[in-house]
């Protein structure tokens, strides 16, 4: 009777097989990058880019229409003296 | 472009959102997550649960891959703690018994014990089998390691590039496998 640790190896050895590579299952990278996206608070990296550019952008225009919005009524209340003069004048005369 | 340069440049077109890239990446690392898993030997959940789950968890950090290993070391890693994070609940299977073993495996375990005769096919069939048996005793971590140095007949330099393991931790582990597999083949002859 051989020791155990004889016996040991021998079995390893007569259960070595050449496993043949396994195929990937069929549809398993679609299902994978299907797993991805759905976990991703942004989806695909190109629409996160896309999303973070337009919100640039939007920001951008709001800021810039809040100047004008800004410049646009304080503007009416700095009237240069001879605007001011016209209008009296016009209205004078109409209520002439 | 060597093989590395060309994964790293799927790496980079896959992270830009090319599907054509990440699809080729899957199919790359495919057989060698597949035989990281198979040297598991999931029980509950089913290879390719596991493998999907890898996967997943690779592209979700594909992000934090800087590029310094090789791409396949990286995953390699990420699939062996899935694996063990995923196994870690799962208990050993009771000891075997003599009387668990089907006739062809207590013939060829007595041709083993006493003889010198290379195993018919029939009986590597068996042997094949019985291993299987025997490492559903031992914990996820130690089937992985037999597995691999045994089975897959690996080098420990080979194994540390796999796990991560230090080759002192990946000896030790052996080294009890062995002890626990012994005492389990002391009972069945």
């Amino acid at each position: 009777m051989k020791n155990r640790e004889e016996i040991l190896d021998r079995l390893f050895r007569s259960a070595i097989a050449p496993v043949p590579p396994k195929e990937m299952p069929f549809g398993f990278d679609t299902r994978i990058l299907a797993l991805v996206r759905a976990s991703s608070p942004n989806g695909s990296p190109i629409i996160a880019l896309f999303a973070q550019r337009a919100a640039v952008i939007a920001l951008a225009v709001i800021a810039l229409a809040s100047v004008g919005v800004y410049r646009a009524s304080t503007s009416n209340d700095d009237l240069p003296a001879e605007y001011t003069m016209a209008d009296n004048a016009i209205q004078s005369s109409l209520g002439e | 472009m060597d093989d590395d340069e060309h994964a790293r440049a799927l790496v980079d077109r896959a992270r830009d959102g090319d599907d054509d890239a990440a699809r080729e990446l899957i199919r790359q690392l495919y057989p060698m997550v597949a035989k990281i898993v198979r040297g598991y030997r999931p029980r509950g959940a089913a290879e390719e649960d596991l493998s999907q789950m890898i996967f997943v968890k690779v592209f979700q950090n594909l992000a934090q891959y800087s590029g310094k290993v090789p791409i396949s070391h990286w995953v390699s890693r990420i699939a062996v703690n899935t694996c063990r994070n995923q196994l870690t609940a799962e208990k050993a299977r009771p000891e075997l018994r003599h009387a668990d073993l089907s006739e062809e495996q207590a013939a060829m375990l007595e041709n083993l014990a006493t003889s010198d005769e290379a195993l018919s096919p029939d009986r590597k069939l068996a042997a094949r089998d019985l291993v299987e048996k025997l490492l559903a005793m031992l914990k996820p971590m130690e089937r992985l390691v037999i597995d691999m140095l045994y089975l897959q007949e690996r080098s420990v330099a080979e194994i540390q590039k796999v796990t991560g393991w230090t080759a002192a931790a990946i000896k030790i582990k052996a080294f009890r496998a062995r002890q626990k597999l012994r005492r389990q083949i002391g009972g069945l002859l």
